[in-house]
């Protein structure tokens, strides 16, 4: 059997890691590209038009590394429950093959006995291989998560502007390119020192701004417009509890979701797929810590999130902290997403400072 | 005592079912009115602009029986009889419900998978002070409703199939289908070009068993949805493919995010057996005369 070369869908910072577990299983990847502009036109033009945003971006990204000679796509489905994201591969599969790619999809249930299956299949690497890409790549996005909440906390408070942003991106590339798990302690102590080694003024205490919503739009910079640099260097301290581990985890341990569910009863009392509930809770959750102002982003018609939108805007209502809710689709311009962050940052700063005084 | 029943969506579901049954167990129904050009804007200023626009025209409805009756029922639909999901929108129905009017909402979760329909009733009934033995009774009696308006319903549909008229099969969800106002009286457009419209929803199930299931199973080319509708939808379509079919109509809903991926499969279904397919898509702006005019040239495109 001819090896398969890998495409996947790209998804932020987390590609890296993503990346390095392929390579780990000794096959060859073709990294899905950078999303632009142009890579989202792409995966519009072949996808169906109702269809959510990440589809049509991951679509995108897809598309330019199969004309490179990738030709096997790897796909999870069933990741957020009865949303759309399970029918993910079935579509893309279609619409790719409608277009005339000529691939293989791999397209597997997020369960671990699955995952491995396939994944033997493919490969044909020994257990222990399996387990030692896992472990390296699942490091590497411990990692990657680590530094994003760092800079969170760095960005407004540094005293040179821009640098945060600047050690970041050095060291996402540092990490992109470490091959052997034996080196793996070192960087990352490299890493961590020099983030600690910004200068900064270690008393201000600038207005903290929370990310909620949908998990993909507000873990992939590249589709939020890096909202989180963009506040950050506003001088605003921007927090965000969702991320992969964060799913993950979830998946792995369901009680979370029960006291998810028992927090927000009297809001809503059922799911209604996705993270809608989640949303609800870590809303709750930071108007109970006194925060300055929520940002809810979501991928424009995302089902369980604009269900839970109305309910989202009535503790706006009652709490009356400010609170943006930002669609996400092929056609927002990133000057009207800019136009809107302003506005909100001069609410936030407001709100801030009313606070303080009184 | 007055129950208000919006009559959009869920209510579509099953017609007859939740009216009968709150009149055997002795309370007044209202039901919303059909819908009309206030109800539709009356939901539309009140949604959440990126809603579904079933959805809106539901809250349109519900906005109308405000303060008109004692209780509003909003039933909580998540999973059927097959354990199949409904959409997920209607899981936070009640909840957003509350939120829109003063009335109270009365709910009940139906999961089948954690409980039996009739076990829901019984708390449904509870709720509303009436003894176990009224609401089985009062069960009993709807039942026979349905299936007599059923077997009519069967009736109707060998006699329509035997048209000699050019036959359109129109797939959409009950709440699109039924409702003349959202699909812009698109049966009498369709009857009086000369055409024999044919909904999904009225292939008897009796159609989709057996040899066609079978057949199904072996080369099914669409996923294993997770949604009720989803594999009614195709079920019946596989039903109506025995039939000689001048054409297919497939109609959702603007923002309809189930119908995003239904339409791929449908479409493809009807691709495959060369039957022309027409896709329309609603909302609160969709105009009659440009409905007339495709419509038309979709019907001289038959042959």
């Amino acid at each position: 059997m001819k090896k398969p070369i890998i495409t996947f869908a790209r998804w932020g910072n987390y590609t890296i890691a993503f990346k390095t577990l392929f390579e780990q299983l000794g096959l060859e990847v073709i990294p899905p590209e950078k999303t632009t502009s142009e890579t989202i036109a792409e995966g519009v033009k072949i996808s169906p038009e109702m269809y959510c945003f990440p589809l049509k971006v991951t679509l995108g990204n897809i598309i330019p590394s199969l004309k490179k000679g990738a030709d096997t796509v790897f796909m999870v489905q069933n990741v957020g429950g009865s949303c759309r994201q399970r029918y993910y591969g079935v579509v893309q599969e279609k619409v790719l093959k409608e277009a005339g790619h000529n691939i293989n999809f791999l397209d597997f249930r997020a369960t671990p006995k699955d995952i491995y299956k396939k994944i033997k299949e493919v490969t044909g690497a020994s257990f222990w291989q399996i387990l030692r890409a896992f472990r390296f790549s699942l490091r590497k996005l411990r990692l990657i998560e680590k530094i994003e909440k760092r800079a969170q906390f760095y960005r407004p408070r540094e005293i040179k502007r821009g640098a945060t942003d600047k050690i970041l991106q050095e060291s996402f590339l540092k990490i992109e390119e470490l091959k052997e798990e034996k080196d793996f302690p070192k960087l990352r102590k490299e890493i961590l020192k020099s983030l600690s080694e910004i200068e900064i003024e270690k008393d201000k205490k600038p207005p903290r701004v929370a990310l909620i919503g949908e998990i993909y739009t507000v873990c992939d910079p590249d589709i939020n417009f890096d909202l989180e640099s963009k506040l950050g260097k506003e001088g605003i301290e921007v927090y965000r509890e969702m991320d992969l581990t964060y799913h993950v985890k979830k998946l792995i341990f369901p009680w979370k979701d029960w006291i998810i569910q028992r927090k927000i009863n009297p809001y809503l009392k059922s799911t209604v797929g996705g993270h809608g509930r989640d949303a609800i809770y870590e809303m709750l959750h930071y108007v109970k810590e006194d925060f300055d102002g929520i940002i809810h982003l979501l991928p424009f018609g995302c089902m369980p999130e604009v269900t839970v939108r109305p309910i989202l805007e009535k503790i706006h209502l009652e709490s009356g902290i400010p609170f943006l809710s930002l669609s996400l689709d092929e056609q927002v311009a990133e000057a009207g997403i800019n136009t809107r962050l302003e506005a909100f940052v001069d609410v936030v700063r407001n709100h801030y400072h009313n606070k303080k005084q009184s | 005592m007055t129950i208000g029943i919006p009559k959009a969506l869920i209510y579509w579901k099953q017609p007859l079912f939740w009216e009968t049954f709150f009149r055997e167990l002795n309370f007044k129904v209202l039901l919303s009115p059909l819908t009309n050009k206030e109800i539709v804007e009356a939901g539309v200023k009140s949604s959440d602009p990126e809603n579904c626009f079933s959805t809106k025209v539901f809250f349109g409805h519900l906005l109308w029986l405000d303060g008109k009756c004692d209780w509003i029922f909003v039933p909580r639909l998540k999973t059927n009889s097959e354990k199949l999901e409904y959409c997920p929108k209607f899981f936070g129905l009640p909840d957003l419900s509350k939120i829109l009017v003063k009335t109270p909402i009365l709910t009940e979760t139906f999961d089948y998978r954690k409980e039996p329909f009739k076990k829901t009733l019984g708390k449904l009934g509870k709720k509303l002070g009436k003894e176990k033995k009224e609401v089985e009774k009062a069960l009993e009696r709807t039942f026979l409703r349905e299936e007599q308006a059923k077997k009519k319903e069967e009736k109707d549909f060998f006699k329509k199939v035997q048209s000699k008229k050019k036959k359109i099969v129109l797939i959409s969800h009950q709440y699109n289908l039924y409702d003349d106002y959202i699909n812009l009286k698109i049966k009498e457009k369709l009857e009086k070009l000369e055409a024999e419209p044919i909904f999904i929803e009225e292939v008897p199930t009796s159609e989709i068993q057996n040899p066609i299931r079978q057949l199904a199973d072996q080369i099914q080319n669409w996923p294993k949805f997770h949604w009720e509708f989803g594999k009614e939808i195709m079920e019946k379509i596989q039903g109506i493919l025995n039939y000689d079919l001048a054409g297919a109509i497939e109609i959702s809903s603007f923002q309809c995010g189930c119908d995003a991926v239904l339409k791929e499969f449908v479409e493809r279904e009807f691709k495959q057996n060369k039957i022309p397919f027409l896709y329309l898509l609603i909302d609160e702006h969709t105009g009659e005369a440009g409905l007339q005019t495709r419509l038309e040239a979709f019907i001289d495109t038959l042959h």
